[in-house]
């Protein structure tokens, strides 16, 4: 005789709920309070917490890149310039570096920085002459732009 | 030169259990081919008789780790894709990294601290400061 579904009053009962439970609360267990140790309350929790960690991905760019820039002003005041004029005259004299890389020389090579923030503060310089000025003069000498083909 | 890092592979099954069955295949066709493909690692097959536990391969590492994995219902064919990708792991543990670069000396010229900035009187001692 062939059957192909069981009879209607077996039923089947789960033989791994605590590893099915433990799965869960394995990523609970640094909460606070029962949500670590109580299963209703933790699929709650976990759930929530991931779906946190999942949007804060794009927080983190933007909280990390305002970090950067806090540490840069901070460096480049030191240096009697303020953030903006930096920024902006690295970017005019072809430096391209980022703000990642600018703050973390700012925290381990302090010297670098410091000739980062002569070398923006000489194009600034170089900037109000030839907008000031008005023409005789010849250009200035980091005002130069190096053209790659 | 290349060296694999994947010392050993041992194939736990037992050899009446009907969850085995993919690894009995294996081991009946595929298991020389594996073994011939990746001459650097060793194929142990140890049946145990009776009713034991689950059908398990275990991978051993050149640093020490020892991974299970389960063969329990699993095709001859998914057996030899789950040993490829064991043969071809490190047996470093799986976890998320956190950074993808580390340095011993992150600072060249000296890392930053308050007075680097600051006119060195502040920071030099002797005894040429003295008030005359």
């Amino acid at each position: 005789m062939v059957v192909l579904s069981a009879a209607r009053w077996l039923r089947s009962r789960l033989s791994d709920r605590f590893w099915r439970v433990q799965e869960v609360l394995k990523y609970a267990r640094h909460f606070r309070g029962r949500k670590n140790r109580c299963y209703k309350l933790a699929v709650r929790s976990v759930r929530r917490a991931f779906v946190k960690s999942t949007k804060a991905r794009r927080e983190k760019k933007r909280f990390l890149r305002a970090l950067w820039i806090t540490r840069i002003e901070a460096a480049s005041l030191e240096h009697g310039l303020k953030y903006p004029a930096f920024i902006s005259n690295l970017v005019k004299s072809q430096v391209e570096l980022n703000r990642k890389v600018l703050a973390d020389l700012a925290i381990y090579e302090p010297k670098t920085f410091k000739s980062l923030a002569a070398l923006a503060q000489r194009r600034r310089q170089e900037g109000f002459l030839a907008a000031l000025g008005d023409g005789k003069e010849p250009e200035g000498i980091f005002s130069r732009i190096v053209h790659h083909h | 030169r290349y060296v694999r890092q994947l010392q050993r592979l041992q194939l736990l099954f037992s050899p009446t259990a009907a969850d085995a069955r993919g690894a009995r295949q294996f081991v009946e066709e595929e298991a020389q081919d594996f073994a011939r493909q990746h001459p650097d690692v060793v194929l142990y097959v140890s049946p145990h008789s009776g009713p034991g536990p689950a059908p398990v391969l275990r991978a051993e590492y050149l640093n020490g780790t020892v991974r299970d994995e389960l063969i329990a219902s699993k095709t001859s064919e998914e057996i030899v894709q789950l040993a490829t990708k064991l043969a071809n792991q490190s047996g470093l543990d799986i976890v998320r990294i956190r950074k993808p670069f580390h340095t011993d000396n992150p600072s060249v010229q000296g890392q930053w601290h308050p007075l680097t900035n600051k006119p060195s009187i502040l920071t030099v001692q002797g005894p040429r400061l003295q008030p005359q």
